[in-house]
């Protein structure tokens, strides 16, 4: 079974500052991958050790100049996955997640016999949960998300799902578009044997000449800002003694 | 406001379904819902679409090709869709087939030159505006946008013709969830849990605070996620309930913004955590530097005084 998973690079949010006009300052956030698509990229590489099939295939899209960062390219691959396609544009830092799922999809197709490609709930920077939903749809695979299980069945997968108030059990004729929850699975952390080993993986970046890019969506990002802060009284007790107790407590009766 | 012409609900719980409704009222001339399951739930837009039952044999997702081509048909200019976990995937769905995207998790809508939403991104470290003007906007909606209007009126009904999907998903089981049912984003007070919390048995502490203090329990992402000591239900933050109560305690939480946002407009913040530097107490009114282990038992002792 040829199995895909997204993964996007995303700033390490840890690293975001906050100008004094509130816009965001992500110069000194590195990218790294996006934190949700470790789940993604583990239930592929456990299903490929489940069936004995070949390493599953890594599928990404952003600007040629972040996915060329070998760093980044390494934690990608040294999670088990086999190789790297990036559909790579600097247009294509901050488009939409049609315009994402477009190029996915693209990537896919070109890659060709595809029949299970698993996401993450949704990128570690907007967190929209969309790309999986509208990659399905524009593949015209079967599309679930909220996955929360999946087990091979003969050519089928069963697969769980976790909602708001019920479980569902799906019997999924591939090929399948699958959005796993971030407790499908634990992701493994790998160590420096499989960090230089993807450093010798395969890595393709495609441009616009291999393949239909998109190159925009159809949503205007009209401001991104840091929301209005509360200010706070900060009023700290050091140690756990009685007098903080009680100096804390005095405070907390004030407002119960 | 402007008005649209015609605004569209896709809705499967019924409070998000009336929210929604009244939401669609605020924005649309006129309004719709498309509707699966109990007919006799689905009131107060102009016009119900109803597409039929919902069973094992026929889950929200079998009704995805039905919608697309309803929506292709009747073309509101806004669909307004429940931003539960199947929502979400309607909604993606949705909007592919129409070749556009979603305006996701939107916390404000407005028409101003098309459909412009707000939404948090990075994690609740920014709001982001974000325009539509797509012939048909999907949009997923955060909880508590809109109000639920008073009454509901009875609607016209339409019967959806049956689009069969060209995929196979099919469903064997659906069970209920084993969890509690809680509902956090409207307690007034509120005791949470993080990390700092080492053992599922130390979680007592914080529930004999909450208990005394007339709070309900809330935890951060990865006590919920990870170490699964509690409900989903039970999880503040950007990617779980977004609460707003008059008091939060918090307790062995660091603070990262993707928890905090979720009680910002708290108006008293309280914070417990071992380590000085933590971000919470940057973002607190009162805080105590101390193991939590020491601090709750001493606190209860006091408090029963
Ligand atoms: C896109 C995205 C979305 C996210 N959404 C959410 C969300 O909605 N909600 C959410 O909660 N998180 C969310 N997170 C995760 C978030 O970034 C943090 O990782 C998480 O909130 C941290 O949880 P914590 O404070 O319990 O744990 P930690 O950050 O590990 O903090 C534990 C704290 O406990 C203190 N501590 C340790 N021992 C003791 C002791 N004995 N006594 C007192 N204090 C002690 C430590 O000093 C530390 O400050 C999200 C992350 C991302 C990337």
């Amino acid at each position: 079974m040829k199995i895909v998973a997204c993964v996007k690079a995303v700033p390490e949010e840890q690293d975001i500052a906050i100008k004094s006009d509130k816009t965001l300052d992500l110069s000194k956030a590195e990218l790294k991958v996006g934190q949700y698509d470790l789940n993604a990229v583990e239930a592929a590489v456990q299903l490929q050790e489940a069936t004995g099939s070949e390493e599953p295939i890594l599928v990404t899209v952003g600007s040629t100049k972040g996915l060329k960062n070998s760093k980044l390219q390494k934690a990608m691959l040294s999670r088990g996955a086999g190789a790297l396609f990036g559909v790579a544009d600097d247009s294509l830092d901050s488009i939409d997640a049609f315009a994402t799922a477009k190029n996915l999809a693209a990537a896919i197709s070109k890659i060709g016999g595809v029949e299970l490609v698993i996401c993450g709930e949704g990128s570690g920077d907007i967190y929209s949960q969309q790309v999986g939903p509208i990659l399905g749809q524009l593949l015209g695979f079967a599309n679930l998300n909220a996955v929360s299980r999946i087990t091979l069945m003969g050519d089928k997968l069963e697969v769980e799902r976790t909602l708001e108030n019920e479980i569902e059990v799906l019997e999924v004729t591939l090929p399948a578009v699958l959005s796993v929850t971030t407790d499908i699975n634990k992701a493994r952390i790998p160590g420096l044997k499989e960090i230089l080993a993807a450093g010798k993986k395969p890595t393709t970046l495609w441009g616009a000449a291999d393949l239909e890019m998109t190159k925009e969506g159809n949503i205007e990002v009209i401001s991104t800002l840091a929301p209005p802060e509360t200010q706070r009284q900060q009023m700290v007790f050091e140690g756990d003694s009685e007098e903080n107790i009680a100096q804390l407590l005095d405070n907390l009766r004030k407002v119960l | 406001m402007n008005k649209l012409a015609k605004v569209f609900v896709i809705a499967e719980h019924m409070g998000a379904m009336q929210e929604l409704v009244s939401g669609a009222a605020q924005l649309g001339e006129s309004t719709a819902l498309v509707w699966a399951g109990d007919k006799g739930q689905a009131v107060g837009a102009d016009t119900v679409y109803y597409l039929g039952e919902l069973n094992n044999d026929r889950i929200l997702e079998h009704y995805a090709p039905s919608i697309i081509n309803l929506v292709k048909t009747e073309q509101p200019n806004l669909v307004l869709v429940e931003s539960s976990r199947k929502g979400r995937l309607m909604a993606g769905t949705l909007a592919a087939a129409l070749g556009t995207s979603v305006l996701a998790d939107a916390t404000e809508i407005i028409i101003d030159n098309g459909v412009v939403t707000k939404r948090m991104v990075y994690g609740g470290a920014a709001l982001s505006s974000e325009r539509s003007s797509a012939p048909t906007t999907v949009a997923t909606v955060s909880p508590g946008v809109f109000e639920t209007a008073a009454a509901g009126k009875a609607a016209n009904l339409v019967e959806v013709p049956f689009v069969a999907p060209a995929t196979s998903v099919k469903c064997r089981e659906r069970k209920t969830k084993a969890g509690e049912s809680v509902n956090l984003r409207a307690a007034k007070r509120i005791v949470a849990v993080g990390r700092g919390f080492t053992a599922p048995e130390e979680l007592k502490l914080a529930e004999q605070l909450a208990a005394a203090i007339g709070a309900e329990v809330g935890c951060t992402r990865p006590i919920a996620e990870e170490e699964k000591w509690m409900d989903k239900a039970r999880y503040i933050g950007v990617s779980g309930v977004m609460a707003k109560p008059e008091l939060y305690i918090g307790i062995g939480i660091s603070g990262q913004v993707q928890h905090m946002v979720g009680v910002s407009s708290a108006r008293t913040i309280v914070a417990i955590n071992s380590d000085k530097n933590a971000l919470i107490f940057k973002q607190c009114d009162y805080g105590i530097v101390g193991d939590l282990k020491n601090v709750l038992p001493a606190l209860l002792a006091q408090l029963g005084k």
